[in-house]
């Protein structure tokens, strides 16, 4: 019989899987196959086991006229559905597949590595669908379009691409789906291993897609006319085109009075220059340009030098890394230890490493600062890539001073002058030159001045808020 | 974009840029402990015809309990005698930080162009550095401990620093004098300081004809001259009107502001110049007279007063300037720009400035009078 | 990738032609004004400023006429290349060793400064490198880069005016051009800081439409002309011309003037500086010359044309060993520019009244 090869077939697919349920009901002639856990069994019951009790084999035609199913035939695609969450109902020579999916994921909870302190405080979690949902209910457009592509030879991992249309440009849409489907991989495990996938230039050190884990930012990024990406089992959303600028804005931003906006985004641009160059300058300083420092503060350093036994450059390399060995153990442990180490890492060692000698008091001022400085950056990725980045500046400075800085400082230009995202300069509103854009991207200037979308994506309808009258 | 072979086609440049850079720093080397930065010079002429010598350099360092080093020698130049030090301590000698240049009455009166052309030259040396001429040995004077006072070159920074901003000295930085020097118009100044016991006190203002030392004006007459020598805003002046016998008729004037402007006019050995100034100020004391400041009209006596008196002294001062031959304040320059420019080159300015009329008016305006009437 | 190839808008090639024009001369360049035509020689540099432009108006003239068509299209269609090979090879020469001087001067300037006793061959390699990075990217990426690069150094201007109070309209004197040697070297020596301009011939085919391409470059020639004049003006009345005429790079000693309360010496950043500007003419050049010797080695990828004219200048560069000798080089070589400012539109215009293109009628 036809029916008995198929699942057959299917079976032997699923051999060895212990989690794999068959059910079968041989006076109905009915077969069930699904994965217990990815299901929702309260619905599977009630939908499909109790009314096959109480039916008898004439009656199947009716009873599964009440389901909501598609039918497949090919094994293959069987075999997908099941694996996505689907039970399979082999009856009279035919294959129902009813969408059970219901995946058991985390609850909806606050977002953890980019918390605001006005504005909604919800992140994604892991299952896609939970996803999918919030920055639905963010954007209620049937606009809102959003594409299913597969990535992962093994995981088959689900990827939404979502994107509004006529705001959106498609080429940029058309050319994220090609790039993701031109992966080739076994398996995806976060959005942020995607995107280095997609990238434009993936030897570069800056992130070339704006990843974020809260849904105001993605609904924002949608409505501004770019197109955001979504992966199953990551809570993590992406959205591009984007510009080494746009990591410099934080939801907050618009959610506070202008004022205090513009302010805060000012402060993080000084953030970013303390964070790459202040140890430069330090080390550059000390070890060459003497000249440069004030009579007043001559003393303090000297002194605060007198007693170090090494160069400064290796001085500021031994305290910058001292630091991130504290960043990196506080990350990796638990919230209430990791407190424990910042004290250890603060007092202890800083206080300690002074008082020894080992390092000027000054310098540990510098490091502090510079390190805090990196952690007002919104986006954690980005902040680590320009904690990176001043490794090298402290580097060129302690050989060739304040030239090497600025050799530092135009081999990153020149990178960054050559870097895209999907395609757009990642200098965008800076290079190309679009003062319209710096509203919105050097301060965070009154909404009525904010009327038109980002430049950079090439929106076909560029007027998000209508002049008044 | 999936081209990864040329896209990895640049790992070597990256290579030999990086390796360029370790290779190529590490030989100019001036890290801070290490240097020994000279904070003061002193130079002197010796009969012999050699530089005394001396730098006093700040010391830090847990090991050592001197607050600062002070070497000194002899030697032809002032670049042998860096060279003859550097001998003397453990210290890489630069002058980056170079805050003050202590000139010997002995070493400016025979001349410091060469000297300028030295500083100059130097990159390390900042235009920001003072000059001070000392009416005595510079070298004794560096070398002294003044206990009631901070370190010797400090002390010496900030008295200077301190007087040219309340304008009883003027400004005189390596850049100003080296700028005066060179302009064919006027003729450098700087602050002359002597010894005096534990102290060290402003001795006047040390005048120089082109680079030689001509003369000095005494302190006293410091703030005219600084009227004479160019508008400041701020400033306090001390003026005795002798008027009878036995009181002293004195006014002190504070909040000082003056502006001065020069006129030139007659052309040959009919050139004139005049000499406006313009002082408004409040009275902070007056004593000894029989003046009301409360009523206008004695208010304007005073000012009157004060103005007489200011342009008596203005004028002296300038005589004393022409007698020297030491254009100070500039005279040159407007009389240079009055003039057109053969007729400048014709003329000897050196040779014709002391002959040369000057009058000066005041005019004094003086804004309150303090709290009393 | 899909996206077209961009191209450069009115604001970039601006910026782009301004950044090239701009260079090094800028910290000397009151010097050589006061040396060469004296009293207010400052005063000199509309003169300049009026024969750039006449210059570019040439320029804007083949744009006109060849109706933006790159100027090796212009000469391709009209002569065999074999006869245009030697001129090829005179322009990537030329423009070459310019980028590769440029880096020179600017090494041994910043060497004399800062690292007296560090080999200058190590500084040269190393911005060698940053300027082949930028070059073998492409002229779009290279008004990126000097876009940034302008925003990094244009703060320098309002920090002079830090200086006004020092500055005084009386050391100006109220003669003009007196005590100036008027040398023919002095007069060209001070063209070269205006050179730059002419590469606006290369970017006929790189720019938008929209883009007025020769308004633009003229504008950058008032920018250009506009900031020389304020710094020289400046320094005329911070230093006078009695000290002027004695130093060698006034800007660097008037900025070594500004000091604030946590860092003074600034000319140690202005130097720092400078490398941006020269990165940016030096890249252009390069550029330029890799263009030109694309022509003939149409095979050769860009990169490597790239690599091989930086490494083969580099060498070339070993052999001036003082800074006086690369300001003769710089000199007769900025001679060859001008000669080529000037001569090449010339040579383009006979060509385009004189000869119809290849392969198409009169009438057509």
């Amino acid at each position: 019989m036809e029916q008995g090869q198929q699942l057959t077939h299917i079976l032997q697919q699923f051999d060895d899987c212990a989690d794999f349920k068959h059910i079968a009901y041989p006076e109905l002639n009915v077969d069930l196959l699904y994965f217990d856990h990815m299901i929702d069994a309260g619905k599977l019951s009630r939908e499909v086991l109790s009314p096959l009790l109480s039916v008898t084999e004439n009656e199947m035609a009716s009873a599964l006229a009440r389901l909501t199913f598609t039918i497949k035939s090919e094994n293959k695609e069987i075999v997908v559905a099941i694996l996505s969450g689907s039970a399979a109902l082999f009856h009279g020579g035919q294959a129902y597949i009813i969408d059970m999916y219901d995946p058991k994921g985390r609850a909806i909870s606050q977002s953890e590595t980019e918390t605001t302190i006005t504005g909604p405080h919800e992140a994604f979690s892991e299952p896609a669908n939970s996803t999918l949902s919030l920055i639905r209910r963010r954007i209620r457009s049937s606009h809102l379009k959003c594409i299913r592509l597969q990535v992962g030879e093994v995981s088959k991992t689900d990827v939404y691409v979502l994107y509004v249309a006529d705001i959106v440009n498609m080429d940029y849409v058309q050319e994220l789906i090609r790039r993701i489907r031109e992966i080739e991989i076994d398996a995806v495990h976060d959005t942020n291993m995607l995107v280095q996938l997609v990238d434009d230039k993936p030897a570069s050190i800056f992130p070339q897609f704006y990843t974020t884990e809260r849904p105001d930012a993605i609904a924002s990024k949608l409505a501004g006319g770019r197109v955001v990406g979504v992966m199953d089992g990551s809570p993590f959303a992406f959205s591009a085109p984007t510009s080494l600028f746009e990591f410099f804005i934080s939801s907050d931003d618009y959610y506070q009075r202008w004022s205090l906006g513009t302010a805060t985004r000012i402060l993080r641009f000084i953030a970013f220059i303390i964070t790459i160059l202040f140890t430069g300058i330090y080390v550059s300083v000390t070890t060459f340009h003497y000249e440069m420092i004030p009579q007043k503060l001559l003393l303090t350093l000297s002194e605060s030098r007198s007693r170090v036994p090494f160069p400064p450059v290796y001085e500021a390399l031994l305290m910058e890394t001292v630091i991130e060995l504290l960043r990196e153990a506080g990350a990796r442990l638990p919230t209430k230890i990791g407190q424990t180490i910042g004290i250890v890492g603060g007092i202890v060692i800083g206080q300690a490493a002074v008082q020894a000698g080992f390092t000027s008091n000054i310098l540990i001022i510098v490091v502090a600062s510079s390190a805090i400085a990196s952690f007002v950056m919104p986006s954690f990725i980005m902040s680590a890539s320009i904690r990176l980045i001043r490794f090298g500046l402290i580097v060129l400075a302690g050989i060739w001073g304040n030239l090497g800085i600025t050799v530092g400082i135009a081999f990153l230009v020149i990178h960054l002058s050559h870097l895209t995202s999907l395609g757009s300069s990642y200098l965008t509103p800076v290079a190309p030159h679009k003062p319209g854009d710096w509203m919105d991207i050097f301060i965070r200037a009154p909404f009525k001045l904010l009327g038109k979308r980002p430049s950079q994506a090439k929106s076909p309808n560029p007027v998000r808020m209508k002049p008044k009258e | 974009m999936r081209n990864f072979s040329s896209r990895y086609m640049r790992l070597p440049l990256l290579l030999i840029f990086a390796g360029s850079l370790l290779l190529g720093g590490c030989g100019d080397q001036r890290i801070l402990e290490q240097v020994g930065l000279i904070q003061t010079t002193s130079y002197d002429l010796l009969p012999n015809g050699e530089l005394k010598i001396a730098v006093a350099i700040p010391r830090v360092e847990a090991e050592s309990n001197q607050e600062r080093e002070v070497l000194r020698t002899s030697a032809p130049t002032s670049k042998q005698a860096r060279i003859q030090m550097s001998r003397q301590t453990s210290l890489q000698l630069v002058s980056g930080q170079l805050r003050v240049t202590l000139l010997g009455k002995s070493f400016v009166q025979a001349g410091i162009g060469d000297h300028l052309d030295t500083q100059t030259r130097d990159p390390a040396i900042s235009p920001l550095m003072k000059i001070a001429v000392v009416n005595g040995d510079a070298e004794q004077l560096l070398n002294q401990r003044y206990s009631q006072h901070p370190r010797t070159d400090l002390y010496i920074e900030r008295l200077l620093g301190k007087e040219s901003d309340s304008h009883s000295i003027p400004k005189a930085t390596l850049y100003e004098f080296v700028r005066d020097y060179y302009d064919d118009g006027i003729d450098p100044v700087a602050p002359m300081i002597r010894r005096a016991g534990e102290n060290i006190v402003i001795d006047g203002i040390a005048l120089f004809k082109d680079d030689r030392y001509v003369g000095r004006i005494p302190e006293k007459d410091a703030m005219i001259f600084a009227c004479l020598h160019g508008g400041f805003k701020q400033g306090e002046l001390g003026i005795r009107l002798r008027k009878k016998e036995k009181s002293t008729e004195a006014v002190v004037l504070t909040s000082l502001v003056s502006s001065r402007s020069i006129k030139v006019t007659g052309a040959g050995d009919k050139m004139k110049v005049a000499i406006d100034m313009h002082l408004n100020a409040t009275v902070s004391e007056y004593i000894g007279g029989d003046l009301k400041l409360g009523k206008p009209r004695d208010l304007k006596k005073l000012e009157q007063k004060i103005s007489a008196y200011m342009a008596a002294q203005a004028e002296l001062l300038v005589k004393k300037l022409q007698q020297a031959g030491a254009d100070s304040i500039g005279i040159g320059s407007y009389v240079r720009n009055h003039m057109g420019y053969p007729a400048w080159k014709k003329t000897n300015w050196g040779e014709r400035y002391p002959r040369i009329e000057v009058h000066c008016k005041v005019k004094t305006r003086i804004n309150n009078v303090g709290k009393m009437k | 990738m899909p996206t077209v190839k961009e191209k450069l808008s009115s604001f970039h090639v601006l910026i782009l032609i301004y950044m090239t024009q701009t260079g090094v001369v800028i910290i000397s360049l009151g010097q050589m004004l006061a040396q060469t035509f004296g009293l207010n020689g400052w005063l000199a540099l509309p003169a300049y400023c009026i024969a750039v432009t006449v210059n570019l108006l040439l320029i804007g003239l083949i744009y006109r006429m060849g109706q933006g068509k790159s100027i090796f299209e212009i000469m391709e269609q009209r002569l065999p290349k074999a006869l245009l090979a030697p001129l090829y090879l005179a322009l990537t020469a030329v423009w070459s060793m310019l980028a590769c001087l440029v880096a020179i001067e600017y090494v041994f300037i910043f060497q004399m400064i800062a690292f007296p006793t560090t080999n200058p061959v190590w500084f040269k390699l190393v911005i060698d490198l940053l300027a082949m990075l930028l070059c073998v990217k492409g002229v779009y990426t290279m008004s990126k880069a000097s876009t940034v690069f302008f925003y990094l150094t244009v703060w320098m201007y309002p920090f002079s005016c830090l200086l006004f109070h020092e500055f005084s309209w009386k050391r100006m004197t109220p003669f003009f051009f007196h005590e100036g040697d008027f040398s023919p070297m002095g007069m060209t020596g001070i063209y070269t800081a205006f050179l730059g301009f002419e590469l606006v011939m290369l970017l006929f085919g790189y720019v938008e439409r929209s883009a007025k391409l020769m308004k633009m470059a003229i504008w950058a020639n008032l920018l250009v002309f506009a900031s020389y004049m304020y710094i020289c003006l400046l320094v005329f009345g911070f230093f006078g011309f009695g000290e002027l005429q004695h130093m060698q790079f006034p800007l660097i000693d008037m900025f070594a003037f500004v000091k604030f309360p946590f860092i003074e010496r600034i000319e140690n950043m202005l130097y720092g500086l400078l490398l941006f500007t020269m990165l940016s003419t030096m890249s252009m050049y390069y550029w330029s010359a890799s263009e030109a010797s694309g022509r003939l080695f149409t095979r050769v990828k860009p990169e490597y044309r790239g690599l091989a004219l930086v490494a083969g200048t580099f060498f070339v560069g070993l052999i001036p060993d003082t800074l006086a000798d690369v300001n003769v080089w710089l000199t007769w070589l900025g001679i060859a520019e001008i000669c080529i400012s000037f001569g090449l539109p010339l040579f383009l215009l006979a060509l385009l009244m004189i000869r119809k293109e290849k392969g198409k009628t009169a009438h057509a």
